[in-house]
């Protein structure tokens, strides 16, 4: 980044990439990727935003059943998106049920398996919807996926009764034991998705040397495994498909290099102070990276699990966490909602941007889907049942604005196993999975 | 075993429950060889106190004590040893019920102390650190420092760590690709920033000041005659023009905050004054000066705060400050207390920094000698022939201190290969920047490997059973000691000895150990251990309430995190008793911290060292404000949370968590009568679900109920009624306010030390503790109360012990 050429106030440089960055250079950025995304047949994308501690259900489920011309005040802000989403009520975790309920509602939440209970480094979960999509839709993306948060994670002690903290600082898992970190630095992510400077040229000879180096350590992983007893082994090949992962992603890389980005790419400078615009400025590098085509699974939470931040901003000075053992208390209640809402509106941005951004035939936002929502029902019990959970995208392929409402709990990895389906990876079931969302697939059309 | 032993619980956990069942079959015969033995045994103590409660029947808590032999600990020691914690906490009997003279619980406690240690001295067990272990964030960011002489911002190169059993050192097993890609992205900008190579465009840093930072005041460290600002300490990639460009802070309609007045800056670079600035207020009205202006309209904003200057590469500081006025003399009319930097309720008088960027290097004209580039090129080629001899001479010694030991003909043969293909795309250093590249990404590097040693014959050591336990090598050793004091590599010295074998030596490891404790890096015990272990790390997290408690900001934040610090230092550093942790005279504060805790006569920005005298609320951990703090909630003060830190974190007693669907705490609602936390406590403890923990919990917090929730010291509660701060411990001990919590922790000075020397233990050996390691810690704990429990005698019983020495195969 060049500073002497911004003659942009501060205000407006920070607002972001949102505001300066984002738009003009999305637009400038098309025709460069324009050979990969103008294909006629969709690309296939999968998002997660989470948001933590459940919510105020009474606010948040919408009082119409199936067709839906009105949302709810606290979805209130997706109401131009209506008919591009869905919002499911009386889905639940049975899983998540633990003496850790937050930390088990987040890791819980796309991997509908139970999480062992540990604080050592023994932890073990289960693979990741996020994880299983990006097994088929990353095979061709220079990043498989892009793990976000807003949140950094230097708070220590207890994460949750017992649990690591590893459970509550990430949604994604590839596998058993092997938990993605999250990056919550704007300028990190975008080095991440396009290096930090320099020609095309330039930036593939760093991803040669990269791969020169990983070639050999490589070899001197695999020696050193052969010269373990067998229970370290393990370790060692999980190394190695480390290596072979990161590898394959710098060939990838490789390639899309032949498609130039645009010198004029701005690094945000950090982290904004102002948390709307840190989070706003997360989207946006979430809609670079899709558009790009950098990546078509990104998991994000919004916030963390037993977060005590405060929302002055929408008049909440009290602590999210405090605020979420409502009681019933309607005072906490109705800051319980103003929290959702706030939470929702910023997922409206999202879907704006994704909307405003062309893709091939249709938008972004066409060829997504998103899932936003808690791996906590009611916050004040700990419960993980009616789930505040909302779908959105999909296009045409996706029937919107309604509220599909069950009598009875059902899994809410139903619903993943339907998402799975609907990004072109057919699952039968997953973790606890009793079937499908049928609602949210098409009619079939024989 | 996953769950966290000594963090763990009063209760037993439930797969526990399953275990005893299984176990009980087992002891019978034993029990009957053993009973004839001997009379004088302390069983009858045991059924007359212990077993109406934990007999096979009730089973109270889950514990079966009946079916135990306390003649033969051995089979059951895990859970004598918890029969010892809960009696050395007097947690059991539980206060109230009849409990055994002071004198029946030490010989009893002593006694079965004495047999499970000889149980474990017949069958040592030192458990098993893993085998890999990933070099975490701090870890990297020394090891880089003590490597080649620079200083990184690690935490916009790598993740953050997660944390377990308190510590980010213990769960860094995992690999996963997108943290290999951040070692590889940092290993490119590190071993490039080391070596001088110029950046290929120019780059830029902004360093953005906390937002809630009071800037009326001097600001420690910064030159005199100023106010606020602040120091960077830079790296500059190299020789070239800089840009540095400064952005004041806003309100809401986009205007410079307390600009009211003129101000002048300064920029200066290692000390020398590099640029004046002048700030002009915007003119109060009036079409007139449109005409006329008398002001610059650049001067009102702070579109001009920036210049270009020639800077040689290398490590610099940067420091901005505002040159201070007279008429701020005005500041010390104000409300001494008043934080201000919040816009709508105290807004700022003077304007204030927000960030300053640095950018370059424009033009770079190469580098000329950096401290890193010293430590680096040992040798220089002056022919093209010299070169491949010096470049081995300097990979060679690199890869010695950067894989902690020797390096192999193969480990300088690979490093040369990529310094032949750096070589052959550039010059001399270039070749150099590649190998440290591969180096600084190499597995010997990133990972601290401790592998069980092979029989010579090549066989797996799986197959032989000859090595259940072993001694670490004086290499593995050397690397565990420098992890543990200095979260760093080892230096020469230490690896020298260990080299020679002759690591493990008693006197020498004694003396490097205290060579090691009074280097300066030892101070990663103040700022990784302490900060971690004292939660100091969550302080910029918390963020009290403005309106309830206007006189918060960074300012005291920083104070607070500083004085905690400080205190652990003065027992690091002097030799002191750990227990002046929680008795010190003395205490640390500067002007601004000094009027928040009311003790007069204390002026400027440095902190000192000030005598409180015996008995001063302050004295101590349980009276710093840092921890106080933490443990409230943002609107009010947590005796629940505080007091189940003090039983965690000093006392080593922690209450099990909650069980599910526990209904919480009642608020306080409008229109109901307004109650104190007290009062709402005893709502709490009215339900028995709650009580049996929380009438552990909440009296010692409530004990603290003096400090509110920024720890200030206050008589009157939020009922405006007189604070009631009496309290108790889980022994049944029944006190007032903090100091008569202080005296009552004191006379558990022995769980306060066992607690402190199982953090650093888990610290030392990366790994959460067992109740096999329980032996070692007593041993720790009894050489250490020989010499007053002087902070290098634990530090020395630690690194002395057989966890630490030794490993499982």
């Amino acid at each position: 980044m060049i500073v002497s050429k911004l003659a942009l106030p501060r205000r407006t440089f920070l607002r972001g990439v949102g505001a300066t960055l984002a738009l003009p250079l999305l637009d400038a950025m098309v025709p460069a990727f324009g050979g990969l995304s103008a294909a006629t047949q969709p690309v296939r994308r999968l998002g997660v935003v989470y948001i933590p501690m459940g919510s105020n259900i009474t606010e948040w489920m919408p009082k119409q059943v199936g067709q839906l011309t009105e949302l709810s005040p606290s979805l209130g802000a997706l109401t131009p998106f209506l008919k591009q989403i869905n919002v499911l009520s009386n889905l639940e975790l049975k899983n998540a049920y633990s003496s850790g309920n937050h930390a088990t509602a987040n890791c819980t939440f796309l991997s509908g398996v139970k999480a062992k209970m540990t604080e050592g480094s023994d932890y073990e979960m289960g693979i990741t919807i996020d994880q299983i999509a990006a097994q088929q839709l990353g095979k061709d993306t220079a990043l498989p996926s892009l793990e976000l948060a807003t949140d950094f994670n230097y708070v220590v002690g207890n994460c949750d009764n017992g649990f690591s903290c590893v459970y509550m600082n990430t949604l994604a898992w590839t596998g058993k034991t092997t938990p993605l970190p999250t990056e919550a630095n704007p300028r990190v992510v975008f080095e991440r998705l396009f290096g930090d400077g320099g020609s095309a040229a330039d930036r593939k000879a760093e991803l040669k040397k990269n791969g020169s180096i990983l070639d050999w350590v490589t070899q001197d992983m695999a020696r050193l495994g052969r010269r373990l007893g067998p229970s370290d082994r393990t370790r060692v090949e999980e190394y190695l498909d480390t290596l072979r992962e990161v590898e394959r992603r710098i060939q990838k890389a490789e390639q899309l290099d032949g498609a130039a980005l645009p010198d004029v790419l701005t690094r945000p400078v950090g982290v904004p102070a102002d948390w709307e615009e840190h989070a706003k400025l997360m989207f946006d590098l979430q809609v670079l990276a899709l558009q790009a085509d950098i990546t078509r699974v990104i998991t994000f939470q919004l916030a963390r699990e037993v977060s005590t931040r405060t929302y002055p901003e929408i008049g909440v000075t009290d602590p999210h966490h405090a605020v979420s053992h409502h009681q019933n208390s309607p005072e906490k209640l109705a800051k319980l909602a103003k929290i959702n809402a706030y939470h929702v509106s910023l997922f409206a941005y999202l879907l704006e941007k994704l909307r405003a951004t062309k893709d091939g035939d249709g938008t972004l936002l066409d060829h997504s889907l998103y899932l936003m929502g808690s791996g906590l029902g009611n916050p004040d019990v700990h419960d993980h049942t009616n789930l505040p959970i909302v779908v959105a995208g999909g296009g045409a392929s996706t029937k919107g604005g309604r509220h599909i409402k069950y009598t009875n709990p059902v899994p809410l990895t139903n619903l993943h196993t339907t998402l799975l389906d609907k990004v072109g990876i057919p699952v039968e079931r997953f973790a606890d999975s009793t079937g499908k969302i049928d609602e949210l697939l098409e009619p079939l059309t024989l | 075993m996953s769950r966290r032993w000594w963090a763990g619980a009063i209760g037993l956990p439930a797969f526990l429950l399953a275990a005893v069942v299984f176990l009980q079959a087992q002891p019978q015969q034993s029990s009957a060889l053993a009973s004839s033995a001997a009379e004088s045994s302390e069983r009858p103590l045991l059924s007359q106190y212990c077993a109406g409660c934990h007999n096979e029947r009730s089973k109270l808590g889950g514990f079966v004590l009946s079916t135990l032999d306390i003649e033969n600990v051995a089979p059951h020691a895990e859970r004598w040893e918890m029969v010892v914690r809960k009696l050395r906490a007097r947690a059991m009997p539980p206060a109230g019920r009849p409990r055994p003279s002071e004198a029946q619980y030490e010989r009893l406690i002593a006694r079965l102390e004495a047999s499970l240690d000889r149980a474990a001295e017949a069958n040592p067990d030192p458990g098993r650190t893993d085998t890999f272990r990933r070099l975490n964030r701090t870890e990297y960011q020394n090891a880089i420092r003590d490597l080649l002489d620079l200083q990184v911002d690690v935490s916009t190169l790598l993740p953050s760590d997660d944390s377990s059993h308190g510590f980010d050192n213990i769960s860094v097993g995992g690999l996963s690709p997108t943290l290999l890609e951040r070692y590889l992205s940092a290993a490119q900008k590190i071993s490039r920033l080391a070596v001088g190579t110029p950046p290929r465009s120019a780059g830029s840093e902004t360093i953005v000041l906390p937002v809630d930072l009071t800037q009326d005041d001097h600001f420690d460290g910064q030159p005199l005659g100023t106010r606020a600002g602040t120091r960077v300490a830079h790296t500059f990639p190299a020789d070239g023009e800089y840009q540095i460009v400064l952005r004041l802070t806003r309100d809401r309609d986009e205007l410079i905050e307390g600009l009211n007045e003129p101000h002048q800056m300064e920029v200066s670079v290692d000390g020398v004054r590099q640029q004046m600035f002048t700030l002009m207020p915007r003119p109060r009205s009036s079409p007139v000066d449109l005409v006329e202006p008398k002001y610059s309209p650049d001067q009102a904003s702070d579109s001009h705060l920036n210049f270009r200057t020639k800077i040689t590469g290398g490590p610099h500081v940067v420091q901005v400050a505002f040159i201070k006025r007279p008429s701020a003399l005005v500041e010390t009319e104000r409300q001494p207390y008043l934080a201000a930097y919040s816009s709508d309720r105290t807004p700022r008088t003077q304007p204030a920094l927000y960030s300053v960027t640095i950018a370059g290097p424009f033009n770079p004209t190469g580098i000329g000698d950096t401290p890193s580039r010293a430590r680096i090129f040992s040798c220089r080629p002056a022919r093209a022939s010299q070169e491949a001899s010096c470049a081995r001479a300097i990979l060679a010694s690199m890869a010695r201190r950067a894989y902690r030991r020797p390096a192999t003909g193969e480990d300088v043969e690979t490093l040369q290969s990529f310094y032949r293909q750096g070589r052959a795309e550039g010059s001399f250093e270039h070749g150099i920047e590649m190998a440290l590249r591969a180096m600084l990404t190499s597995p010997a590097f990133l990972f601290r490997i401790e592998r069980t040693p092979m029989p010579a014959d090549g066989r797996s050591p799986a197959a032989d059973q000859k090595w259940p336990i072993y001694r670490i090598s004086d290499l593995e050793l050397a690397s565990r000691l420098s992890f543990f004091l200095w979260s760093s590599i080892p230096d020469d010295a230490l690896l020298d000895t260990a080299v020679k074998g002759r690591l493990a030596d008693h006197g020498e490891l004694e003396k490097h150990v205290l060579r090691m404790l009074a280097d300066p890096r030892a101070d990663a015990l103040v700022n990784n251990f302490a900060a971690q272990w004292l939660y100091l790390r969550n302080l910029d997290s918390v963020k009290p309430d403005t309106r309830l408690f206007p006189d918060f900001d960074d300012n005291l934040r920083q104070a607070y995190r500083r004085e905690t610090e400080m205190l652990f230092e003065s027992v690091m550093k002097e030799n002191r008793s750990i227990l002046d942790l929680l008795r010190a005279d003395y205490t640390f504060v500067n002007e601004r911290l000094a009027k928040h805790y009311g003790i007069p006569n204390i002026y400027g920005s440095h902190f000192r060292k000030v005598e409180l005298g015996n008995d001063h609320v302050r004295g101590g951990l349980l009276g710093q404000g840092s921890i106080l703090t933490v443990t409230s909630y943002p609107n009010r003060t947590s005796p629940v949370l505080r007091g189940k830190w003090i039983l965690e974190n000093l006392l080593g007693t922690p209450v099990p968590p909650p069980p599910q669907n526990v209904p919480p705490l009642p608020e306080n609602r409008p229109g109901d009568k307004v109650l104190t936390v007290r009062e709402r406590m005893v709502q709490h403890r009215a339900n028995p679900a709650c009580a049996s923990c929380h009438q552990l919990m909440d009296p010692v917090g409530l004990a603290t109920e003096h400090f509110d929730a920024i720890g200030r010291y206050r008589t009157q509660s939020e009922t405006g009624t007189p604070v009631d701060a009496s309290g108790g411990l889980p022994d049944g001990s029944t006190f007032e306010g903090a100091l008569g919590l202080r005296k009552a922790v004191l006379n558990r000075q022995d769980l306060f030390v066992t607690t402190l020397t199982v953090k650093l233990m888990t610290y030392a050996l990366g790994r959460g503790l067992e109740y096999y390691d329980t032996p070692a810690v007593r041993r720790v704990t009894r050489t250490a109360k020989a010499d007053d429990y002087r902070f290098s005698s634990v530090i020395l019983g630690i690194v002395d012990s057989l966890p630490f020495r030794m490993r499982r195969s």
